[in-house]
């Protein structure tokens, strides 16, 4: 939406009651420099008082089983070798699976925690933090193929091309780091998602709330530093001309807050220049800190790096950050369950475990959401003998954190794990209940676009009370 | 069809029974209040309000500002109306010999000769097809998780330049784009245009076939409104329309225009992308129930949108020995026909967008219910009216609107009459004055490629992947970017850049470049420290600064030519002072990349 059209938005937003929200980029640019100090990046007060500040949200990419980590199916065990029952009816699966065999767990379930709640050996150290855990057993979506999937998990649409959920809740609720933007990714550093950089895109809303890619190391920001070889002296020089040419250009015109923005854009991006780096430098981490994430491990090391830069991006105030695991296959495992779940798990579960532990100690835990999740879920059928197909029919996700009801198990799929069976939770509800825990009315948080006043739920999407602590 | 139903009982009952299928959504008539929307309506030509100048637009905007007690605000200064008209026809800077030329040029012609200039030049139409593919929603590749490149999909680009440089009709340049094919059979070119309706994302990996051409000829259906009428038909392909009176048979009666097209996949990515029909008779249409491809309603046959064709106009059958339905030959002549209600009124408003930085109609995709009434009403339609009086002739409505003073007026002034200007026209929503304008990702890459001397003006041809920092290759598929290897590809105009439908080129992204799956009419203008960090640290950034440097190096007054090739001026004493400043310490790269991140160098006054 063009700012001149702002007007009668704003009008019309104001009397359907979106308030303070989202307020700055419905006004004009003069009023929006009233409501927000015309900061970009400028926190925003949500529709009414939310039980999360802040999200982390880990993505499993490929789909990892549910059958095989928090769903237990003790019916799938005993009919494994079996072909899936009449009573199923008939099935649309990716690779055509459905007439294959039944495949079991592949590792035992135990009760953990005073909740009992159950969960696989493949993940010993979340296990022990089953308490914590509140694991949605009943979720869906709505396309057996990974782009489509990886885009409606993050975007509510399986089409490309719509604001992700990060975008929309720095849409929504800005920054509370003046030098970060709200909502930062760390990608996997194997790439090849599937559906690529749209699942963390800004769709039609302003580039300003697209995801910024962070990656470890000297340069987590593309373009942040100069040059090699310029030393900062000269590159200070350089922006004080910047500021001196831009200031002459300003005075010859009336007030134009547009060319102000910009003169202010590059005093930010001097201050992200100097911030940074420093919040990707873990040394001054201690040597206990490390350890819990798992980053003295060479398996544990990559993954817990990056959970716990997400723990001190959160810190410093940014809003949304998002971690990928996997890489172009990622928890794909349509060939070896044990094989491919067996090295992610691996590779994160400490990690997780220690982000969890991390937040929990530091306070932090009460207002952060913590989310655990991939795409969809994976087929109780077997492909290739001891892999699974995609399954979107029925899939858990995880979240903890933010007052979300820990030790629980909420809704259920079938006896195998097929079909989101008992209090079916949709994409578009979870985040209608992540928007909800932000403080967020997923159905007012809207922006025009193509004659239609667009939201993240489309026109869906009911939050999942169920969950609420 | 049986495909579709085969799959329907297992999913209904997946879904379970929120959806269960709903009765056929009776069909509203169109009553005379709704036609009585002013879009709805015809144009008729306004007479020309009273006044003085011969310009027929002054006279409208004078007219308008006189209820204010305002006037046209002066004519800016000679060295921002050329950068003005320079950068708004061609997307170039104005070189230093032309400033010269221009500045010392005193004859009345002068300004009449350099807009002849810029429109004869190829310049022209690589700027102006970048507005329309972003309606377009042009891509080279399909999207989704392959993204697979359309490898023949620039042939549909070097078109639209093609055909805007050499002022095809609007009228022809509407048809061809979705009848190339019907309406001028012989003529290959025209079949090439027919790409606009191929342009869009196609999932074609997903498993169901039927849902994979649901959603591509619904997305079709919604851009071809959009783009022509204006409409946001697709908002009708649930249930009926919320604001505007049409309806979901309306919807798929038009989407039954192109029920033909969809070509296989993989033929497409090899060959141009273009409409493929090889029957007369076309597949039976269906109304998809609540929008959904596994339920089909009852059957429809194309027809034009109801709200638009009072008379109850019937669409013709094909010609006898047809080859193709000519369906969409039959819609595309209704859209270009005397006197239809929306399709000149909304080019018209694009060009005066680019020109003016704000459309008459402020939402230039939707001049239905929901969208924005007119600033100027009657103007609007003296140039809807004018456009095919002047054949359809897009340079001819061009070179009217940027000869009128109200385009040639200073953006920034001072006394009174500048005052009245500034309290009773705050937005310029009357046109009171210039709009400063940003310039774009693709007209700063040129602008700079052009000022540094590197640009390479090579027209045509397959899209061109320069290299892309590593950090961005790592977030993509391997082999999604293979960089062109000759490096004197890698400095051509940005609209022959490959086109990625799943990344795009950093430089743009940052910049507000829209997202392909959607038609774009305007573009966002976002103000971020990520664009300062890209045009002050870039490789690109630096690459620039040191060519621009070495190109004025041996100048006897490098500070005044690094001056006048960016902003078509000379530096005052104070910029002298800044510039003395920084070279004191540093070279003259340094102040060349101070000067491209100032302001001035991506606003135009």
């Amino acid at each position: 939406m063009p700012p001149s059209l702002s007007r009668r938005h704003f009008l019309l937003h104001s009397g359907g009651g979106i308030g303070g929200l989202a307020l700055a980029h419905l006004l004009s640019a003069g009023e929006a420099k009233a409501a927000s100090g015309n900061h970009p990046f400028a926190p925003k007060p949500s529709h009414f008082p939310g039980r999360a500040k802040r999200v982390i949200y880990l993505f499993m990419h490929g789909g990892p089983s549910h059958m095989d980590l928090w769903d237990p199916k003790p019916d799938l065990q005993k009919h494994s070798g079996e072909p899936l029952p009449k009573s199923f009816g008939s099935v649309m699966t990716r690779r055509d699976v459905s007439r294959n065999p039944l495949l079991g767990p592949i590792k035992p379930f135990h009760r953990h925690g005073q909740s009992g709640l159950e969960i696989s050996e493949f993940l010993p150290q979340l296990s022990a933090l089953a308490d914590d855990l509140c694991v949605v057993r009943s979720c869906h979506g709505d396309s057996v193929n990974h782009p489509q999937s990886v885009y409606q998990m993050n975007t509510g649409s399986i089409l490309m091309g719509r604001p992700s959920l990060g975008s929309w809740v720095a849409y929504g609720l800005g920054s509370e780091n003046q030098n970060m933007p709200a909502f930062v990714v760390l990608p996997d550093p194997g790439g090849g998602l599937k559906g690529g950089p749209p699942a963390w895109g800004n769709g039609f809303l302003p580039a300003t709330y697209q995801g910024t890619t962070m990656r470890p190391g000297s340069n987590p920001i593309l373009n942040l530093h100069p040059q090699a070889g310029t030393p900062p002296e000269r590159q200070r020089r350089v922006l004080e001309a910047i500021r001196r040419f831009n200031g002459n250009h300003l005075a010859q015109r009336d007030f134009d807050d547009e060319l102000e923005a910009r003169v202010r854009s590059y005093e930010l991006a001097f201050r992200m220049q100097s911030t940074a780096p420093g919040l990707v430098d873990i040394s001054t981490e201690s040597r206990a800190t490390r350890e819990l994430y798992g980053i003295d491990k060479n398996h544990t090391r990559e993954f817990g790096t990056r959970c716990l830069l997400a723990r001190r991006m959160l810190e410093s105030g940014v809003r949304f950050v998002q971690v990928y695991s996997g890489g172009p296959s990622g928890w794909d495992a349509h060939k070896d369950v044990r094989k491919n779940h067996g090295h992610y798990c691996n590779a994160t579960d400490k990690p997780v475990a220690g982000l969890l532990k991390d937040l929990k100690a530091r306070g932090m835990l009460e207002d952060t959401l913590l989310i655990w999740g991939g795409e969809f879920g994976r087929m109780p059928m077997s492909e290739q003998g001891t892999g699974r197909d995609h399954n979107p029919w029925g899939y858990s996700v995880v979240m903890a954190g933010a007052g979300v009801k820990g030790g629980t198990a909420y809704g259920s799929t079938d006896a195998i794990g097929l079909r989101a069976e008992d209090k079916p939770v949709h994409v578009h509800d979870l985040h209608a209940t992540w928007l909800h825990l932000l403080g967020i009315n997923h159905e007012e948080l809207t922006y025009l676009h193509n004659g239609r006043e667009d939201r993240l739920t489309d026109v869906a999407g009911k939050v999942v009370t169920g969950i609420l602590g | 069809m049986n495909g579709m139903r085969k799959f329907a009982t297992p999913l209904l009952f997946l879904l379970g029974c929120s959806l269960m299928a709903p009765a056929s959504e009776p069909e509203a008539p169109v009553t005379d209040r709704d036609r009585q929307h002013w879009s709805f309506r015809p144009p008729l030509r306004p007479k020309l309000p009273e006044g003085n100048s011969p310009s027929p637009i002054d006279r409208f905007i004078e007219a308008r500002l006189a209820t204010e007690s305002l006037t046209l605000a002066p004519e800016a200064d000679r060295r921002s109306l050329l950068r003005r008209v320079t950068f708004g026809l061609t997307g170039l800077p104005p070189t230093p010999d032309e400033t010269r030329a221009f500045l010392s040029d005193s004859t009345p012609s002068a300004y009449d000769q350099v807009v002849e200039r810029l429109l004869a030049s190829p310049a022209y139409g690589e700027r102006w097809a970048q507005h329309w593919l972003d309606v377009a929603r042009f891509a080279e590749s399909d999207g989704f998780e392959f993204d697979q490149e359309r490898k023949e999909a620039w042939r549909y680009r070097d078109w639209v330049i093609r055909a805007l440089n050499e002022d095809l009709p609007y009228n022809l340049f509407l048809q061809f784009q979705l009848a190339g094919d019907e309406v001028e059979p012989p003529d290959e070119d025209a079949h090439l245009a027919t790409g606009f309706l191929m342009a869009g994302p196609d999932m074609t990996d997903i498993n169901l076939a039927a849902e994979r051409r649901h959603e591509f000829l619904n997305k079709m259906t919604q851009n071809v409104g959009v783009s022509f009428l204006g409409l946001t038909l697709g908002c009708a392909q649930c249930h009926a329309h919320k604001t505007d009176p049409i309806s979901i048979q309306d919807f798929y009666r038009f989407r039954s225009f192109f029920a033909a097209t969809v070509v296989d996949p993989k033929k497409s990515r090899q060959l141009p992308p273009r409409v493929q029909e090889t029957r007369p008779d076309p597949p039976a249409s269906f109304v998809m129930e609540r929008g959904s491809f596994l339920r089909a309603g009852a059957p429809v046959r194309p027809a034009f949108l109801r709200i638009l064709n009072p008379k109850d106009e019937q669409v013709s059958a094909p010609p006898g020995g047809a080859t193709t339905s000519y369906r969409r030959s039959a819609l595309a002549r209704w859209l270009t026909r005397p006197g239809h209600p929306l399709t000149t009124r909304v080019i018209v408003n694009r060009l005066w967008l680019h020109h003016f930085g704000r459309a008459l109609v402020a939402t230039p995709n939707d001049f239905g219910r929901s969208g924005e009434e007119p600033s100027h009403p009657a103007l609007l339609d003296w140039l809807a009216t004018e456009l095919p009086r002047r054949d359809w002739s897009l340079k001819s409505m061009h070179r009217l609107i940027v000869s009128s003073r109200s385009y040639r007026q200073a953006s920034r002034g001072s006394g009174t009459a500048w005052q009245a200007r500034i309290a009773h026209d705050p937005g310029n929503l009357l046109f009171s004055r210039a709009s400063r304008k940003r310039l774009e990702g693709e007209a700063i890459r040129d602008s700079f490629l052009a000022v540094s001397g590197l640009l390479n003006r090579r027209a045509g041809g397959p899209g061109v992947r320069p290299p892309l920092p590593h950090e961005i290759t790592t977030t993509i598929r391997k082999k999604n970017w293979v960089v062109s290897p000759d490096p004197s590809d890698h400095v051509r105009r940005s609209i022959y850049l490959f086109v990625r439908r799943n990344l795009r080129y950093p430089l743009f992204d940052v910049f507000d470049r829209p997202d392909t799956n959607a038609s774009c009419p305007q573009r966002n203008k976002s103000t971020t420290p990520t664009q300062s960090l890209t045009l002050l640290n870039s490789e690109f950034s630096a690459t620039i600064a040191s060519s621009l440097a070495k190109r004025v190096a041996s100048d006897r007054d490098p500070v005044a030519t690094l001056h006048l090739l960016l902003f078509a001026r000379l530096p005052t004493a104070d910029e002298r002072s800044i510039a003395r400043d920084l070279l004191d310490g540093g070279g003259l790269a340094d102040l060349a990349l101070a000067l491209l991140n100032s302001n001035e160098a991506i606003y135009l006054d």
